[in-house]
């Protein structure tokens, strides 16, 4: 198991290589700049604009910006951002708490959510309650982000007064208080809401449909024969084989947690890294969008290779050599 | 059987869906009508705090030299303050200085006030603003506002390294200094740098690292009426009230700007969480109903124009290159602004909130000629047929499109950038107005191009465009050089026409010190420019501002809604 994991991660490094160049030159291939979006007659001037971009070396020939910023990017120098005038780490550092607290308390509710939505669904097939689960469920996936965003501010915001609307924390908190960590949970709790019940469509179809094929299984019959409690067939011999399929989404998760929400964050107005991607790619800052789009590179090979190695573990059958 | 309930179910949960949208817009076209009537006069008192929202987050820069968006220039009103500032008719008015000109018209002696306090306590002297001025022309400064000291002598050979200060700064003592300029030229003064950098505050900062440095970004320390307290980046912003504020002790307690998404912003409003915001005009109707929030309006400083192409721009030799024909004969150019009716255009897609507009400097502008003066190109397909017709744009074939005088087929194509909804019924209203007259337009790459792109075929003259949709915002100096000269960078249409060139110089001559000869100089370039069309002006912006009516004492003008905050006050 060591050897493979070895493997693997020596595996990742012509990978990410590739997708640098290829994410590289793409972003480079955008129209524009950082100087070229809507220009301001009378704060830009002309010859500041050529200045930089010869002082960034946008002029030069595209292998030789890449060259540059790989040579930079693997000593750890992720580059300035254009917007900012900031190293782009600083910036993605100060966007990641909010983007892990937003991801782990979605994540958290569909887990439960779908967690019982499976089971219940799993146990009794084709009824009412199944078909209203699915039914559900795929209404829930079908719908936009962004409209289940504004819907939400709409009625438990601006009707029913529950929730804030926008940002990360009340104004005025320091942080460190007891109120502001309160303020910081209400605040999530919204766009958590929003994520989390909006995306357990597959983990709830995936258990449903494993249970059900499970309870057909030898296995549930000799136990069924032993006697054993039908309560405790689903609890323990059903469900521990059917969780095994739901490892595969921990490694898409892994990658869930830094990506962000790029639509909900922005409703929002929650400063986190999704926000922040968007905002850089409308500006052309190329050492944020890279930066960013390196971090989810890694953390997708990564959380691939923990879904294989914790499938080595939780299913015997699987032998990784 | 049981599988039945399926879509039964699924039917009854959209259905519901459904209903719950509805409801939700009946509560809200059911909210009483109101217009503004909230300019109630109620005694100005102190206290309270009020909420400023912005659509977009600030890039996080406190000192106007290291920002360049428009967000940030907006925050940094509540706490900067420049030597002048800018009147309701944009002429530029004394304000933490006064100064005189010299009988030469080059040097500029500057009399600060006496007593002003920057937010750490320090008093503002001279040397405050001579750091500023020498930090932009610092070779290692990193902002975009060198061509703000540039016309000063000797900036330029700091710039480059030759010098380590600017020698046409003089300092006389603490509160007296003299700006010595390269030229004669009428807008020196609104080409220098307004805003004094507070120098104590910044010490020991190398010029390289004061973009980055939390003086700059975190703790900034300013001149104007409220200092920052808190802040959250590219979320809110808090303002304390600054209590030695120059001009008296700011009414209100504080201020919060706040970074709001655009799709939530009528329903902050109607709840009041917001007081004050820019709104579009596909807002207005929503925001309207409203009953306590009332919608001010100012003419702008932006307007919108069709943009010619008449050649290609040589960037080596920095000029505009007329060899492209299509639009040379200004019978046709007529023709093809005669036979859009701007008017409707106005009404169905920016809700009746633009103004017509005939020439390129916005009306607002002491210096805008009346429109009595100028010929107004009112809807005329019938004048804009005859005129096609003279010029000898027929058609031949029968095809139902005009043929160019040679005999060849004549098409336009026309491009227009993507955004909101309204953007693709104006560009093809604008394509149909001239297929109306029987000339072939079509819209170019056949789709709106995204923004950036856009930009990009702009600058590097992309055949495809040979006519586009443009729009400038122009701020307080209205000199055209740099937009409409032949040969500016952003004259997009690339035409070359020496008469105006020596029109818009006079506008800016020795002679134009004199009001009177500078308005007369800007009145015959915009009449010339009417005449020759070298872009069909279409509308000029009117700027829409929802205000909360708890909220009183705003005044908006042309250029912002955030004139003298410290007179702003909450009436309950």
């Amino acid at each position: 198991m060591l050897q493979y994991t070895i493997r693997r991660l020596l595996g990742m490094i012509p990978m990410l290589l590739l997708i640098s160049f290829v994410v590289f030159t793409l972003a480079k291939m955008m129209p524009g700049d950082p100087f070229g979006g809507e220009i301001d007659p009378t704060r830009t001037d002309p010859k500041y604009i050529e200045e930089m971009r010869e002082k960034l070396g946008y002029n030069d020939p595209i292998y030789v910006q890449y060259w540059r910023w790989i040579t930079k990017f693997l000593q750890g120098d992720f580059g300035i951002s254009t917007t900012h005038k900031m190293p782009a780490s600083e910036i993605i550092m100060e966007r990641i708490p909010n983007t892990l607290l937003l991801a782990v308390t979605s994540l958290v509710i569909t887990y439960v959510f779908a967690f019982f939505m499976g089971m219940y669904a799993g146990r009794k097939p084709y009824t009412i309650s199944d078909h209203v689960i699915a039914g559900y469920n795929y209404i829930a996936l079908a719908v936009p982000s962004f409209v289940a965003a504004i819907v939400a501010i709409y009625f438990f915001s601006f009707k029913l007064n529950l929730f804030p609307y926008s940002g990360s924390v009340a104004i005025g908190l320091q942080p460190g208080t007891w109120e502001y960590y309160v303020s910081r949970l209400h605040h999530v709790a919204l766009p958590a809401l929003v994520l989390g019940l909006m995306s357990t469509a597959s983990y709830t179809q995936f258990l449903r449909n494993d249970i059900i094929e499970n309870s057909r299984k030898d296995y549930v019959r000799t136990a069924r024969a032993k006697g054993v409690k039908e309560s405790k067939i689903y609890n323990k011999h059903i469900l521990r084989n059917s969780m095994i399929p739901l490892v595969t989404f921990l490694g898409f998760d892994l990658v869930t947690l830094v990506s962000g929400a790029v639509i909900t964050e922005t409703i929002f107005t929650y400063p986190g890294l999704g926000q922040l991607f968007l905002q850089s790619v409308a500006t052309r800052d190329y050492a944020v969008v890279m930066s960013i789009t390196m971090l989810l590179s890694i953390f997708t090979l990564l959380g691939n290779l923990i879904a294989d190695l914790l499938y080595g573990i939780v299913d015997p059958r699987i032998r990784l050599e | 059987m049981k599988k039945r309930w399926f879509p039964l179910v699924s039917f009854v949960m959209i259905l519901s869906l459904f209903l719950a949208a509805c409801s939700g817009n009946k509560q809200q076209t059911s909210t009483p009508k109101n217009d503004s009537n909230g300019e109630a006069t109620s005694e100005p008192k102190a206290g309270g705090v009020v909420t400023y929202a912005v659509d977009q987050a600030p890039e996080g820069f406190f000192d106007p030299a290291f920002s360049g968006s428009f967000i940030d220039s907006e925050v940094q009103k509540f706490m900067t303050e420049d030597i002048y500032k800018v009147d309701d008719n944009l002429k530029y008015v004394p304000n933490l200085a006064t100064w005189e000109i010299s009988e030469d018209k080059k040097t500029y002696t500057f009399k600060l006030k006496q007593g002003v306090k920057w937010h750490n306590g320090e008093e503002l002297t001279v040397e405050d603003w001579k750091y500023a001025l020498e930090v932009l022309a610092h070779p290692d400064y990193d902002g975009p506002r060198f061509n703000y000291v540039e016309n000063i002598v000797g900036a330029k050979e700091m710039k480059e390294g030759k010098a380590d200060h600017i020698s046409g700064i003089e300092v006389i003592d603490p509160y007296t200094m003299k700006i010595t300029f390269n030229e004669v030229r009428i807008n020196n003064l609104e080409n220098l740098w307004p805003t004094p950098m507070p120098r104590k505050h910044y010490e020991g900062i190398a010029v390289k690292d004061l973009s980055k440095s939390d003086q700059v970004r975190k703790n900034p320390v300013g001149l104007g009426p409220f200092k920052v307290k808190s802040m959250k980046p590219g979320e809110y912003i808090e303002f304390e009230r600054f209590d030695d504020y120059w001009q008296g002790k700011p009414l209100l307690d504080g201020v919060v700007v706040k970074v709001i998404d655009p799709s939530v912003a009528a329903g902050a409003l109607e709840k009041g969480e917001i007081d004050l915001l820019a709104i579009r005009p596909a807002d207005l109707e929503q925001v309207s109903k409203i009953p306590h929030v009332r919608v001010e309006e100012a003419n702008g400083v932006s307007y919108s124009y069709v943009g010619l192409r008449f050649g290609h721009r040589d960037q080596k030799a920095m000029k505009s290159v007329a060899d492209f024909e299509k639009f040379k004969d200004q019978n046709l150019r007529h023709a093809l602004l005669y036979a859009i009716n701007r008017d409707a255009l106005v009404n169905a897609y920016m809700a009746g909130k633009a103004k017509v507009t005939n020439t390129v400097i916005p009306s607002t502008f002491w210096v805008a000629a009346d429109p009595k003066e100028l010929n107004d190109y009112k809807y005329d397909p019938e004048k804009a047929k005859k005129l096609l017709k003279e010029a000898g744009y027929v058609d031949k074939d029968g095809d139902g499109f005009v043929e160019d005088p040679s005999g060849k087929k004549f098409t336009i194509s026309f491009g227009h950038y993507a955004g909101p909804a309204t953007f693709e019924g104006r560009a093809q209203a604008i394509i149909q107005s001239w297929r109306d007259i029987g000339i072939d337009a079509k819209l170019a790459t056949g789709s709106l191009i995204e923004f950036n792109l856009y930009n990009e075929m702009k600058d590097n003259d992309d055949p495809s465009l040979e006519a586009f949709f443009g729009s400038w915002y122009v701020g307080a100096d209205p000199d055209p050089t740099g937009l409409w000269g032949s040969h500016a960078e952003w004259n997009y249409g690339r035409y070359v026409d020496e008469e105006g060139d020596a029109l818009i110089k006079e506008t800016s001559s020795e002679k134009a010190f004199d009001d009177a000869y500078r308005k007369e100089a800007f009145v015959k370039w915009q009449k010339h420019f009417n005449e020759k069309l070298w872009a069909l002006p279409l509308w000029e912006v009117i700027d829409l501002y929802a205000v909360n009516n708890r909220l009183q004492g705003v005044h908006i003008n042309a250029l912002t809604s955030l004139n003298d905050v410290h007179k702003w006050y909450v009436a309950e």
